[in-house]
């Protein structure tokens, strides 16, 4: 069989019928939407370092949260449920084999032209950062940039990615141990 | 303090976070360069927190219809492609049945098969040899039954052939 194309006026229906498919209206989603894109967009980024990668398991993250039935206890817990579907969406996509490592867009503009010394010095932390997340694991990278960058306590973070909450100190004193040293010695390895 | 965690970590992280490292609490800040541990995470934290305020602040994301509008046209695709699902395996199953009801008849009719080739060598041919095409005649309508079994594999072969070349479009 060929591959099956929807005509204009199922597109159409799509929209009436998703109102009943997804888990929310699109109004709530909006809502959503606008209180976590950002965050998540850039801890795709920033776990992934690919922008271009980022922008396609965005969609993907939310395409699986609206078809996903599950219920939730408070908008914490749908957003660390977000997060989860990304991270497993990352874990999945770091498995498949790669072509090319491409850098960050935002990364090589900056490297470009940057306008003063402020936004030089910047651009120099930020590739040393990209440069040093590279050496990690996703799962470190995950860890580090929830409990560092965005904040989440411990059991969020569990939550999140799944894990224990038990065991989720020694993992993240691990990573940190690791990026610390990247950062203090960037041409070395951990 | 154990070994994995510092008491005064979580203090020194809630600095970080909220932009006022170092700490106006100056033995907070004391602390964290002497304890392992802490200075880690002040190199770390700070690092980070600062990227994620710049990358937060440049991110580029599509607007919420946009990612509405495209999961609700995947999401009807897919209810379309898993709706032909079990069409296509009607299909498959009516295949394989037609094609085992032919290998039955071809089992059944096997004898009779390899009777009508023993009468072509022992019957046919010599007549034909003899140029006694009456005879021969009168023994192929006799055994006509054989063109009644190949005309009706065809029936049945047919369609399913036509399936097969049609199955791409």
């Amino acid at each position: 069989m060929g591959d099956l194309t929807l005509t204009d006026m199922e597109r159409l229906g799509a929209f009436d019928e998703a109102e009943r498919t997804f888990q929310m209206t699109e109004e709530t989603f909006r809502v959503f939407y606008e209180l976590t894109a950002r965050q998540l967009r850039v801890y795709l980024s920033r776990t992934t370092g690919d922008d271009r990668q980022a922008d396609d398991l965005l969609q993907e993250t939310y395409y699986k949260f609206l078809r996903s039935n599950a219920t939730f206890a408070s908008e914490d817990h749908r957003k660390h449920y977000l997060f989860r579907i990304a991270t497993n969406l990352v874990r999945d996509h770091q498995r498949r084999p790669r072509v090319e490592v491409a850098a960050s867009p935002a990364t090589q503009a900056g490297v470009a032209s940057p306008t003063d010394a402020h936004s030089a010095e910047r651009t120099a932390t930020r590739i040393d950062l990209d440069r040093a997340m590279a050496h990690l694991k996703p799962r470190e990278r995950s860890l580090l940039w929830l409990a560092y960058a965005q904040g989440w306590s411990h059991e969020e973070i569990a939550t999140a990615l799944g894990v224990k909450t038990a065991s989720l100190k020694a993992m993240l004193f691990r990573a940190r141990h690791r990026l610390a040293l990247i950062l203090k010695n960037p041409g070395g390895r951990s | 303090m154990n070994s994995l965690q510092c008491m005064h970590e979580d203090r020194v992280v809630s600095a970080v976070l909220s932009g006022t490292w170092p700490s106006e609490d100056d033995a907070l800040t004391t602390h964290a360069t002497h304890c392992r541990i802490c200075s880690e995470v002040v190199a770390v934290a700070v690092v980070l927190r600062a990227d994620h305020e710049v990358a937060r602040g440049e991110a580029q994301v599509p607007v919420a219809g946009q990612v509405w509008w495209r999961s609700a046209v995947r999401a009807r695709l897919e209810s379309s492609q898993a709706a032909t699902r079990p069409m296509t395996w009607l299909h498959g199953v009516t295949a394989a049945i037609t094609i085992g009801i032919m290998l039955a008849v071809v089992g059944f009719a096997w004898p009779t098969i390899v009777g009508g080739a023993g009468w072509l060598r022992d019957v046919v041919l010599p007549l034909m040899a003899t140029g006694e095409i009456s005879g021969v005649v009168a023994g192929v309508v006799r055994h006509s039954v054989f063109l009644a079994a190949g005309a009706a594999a065809c029936l049945v072969i047919a369609p399913v052939l036509l399936y097969f070349v049609l199955a791409n479009d």
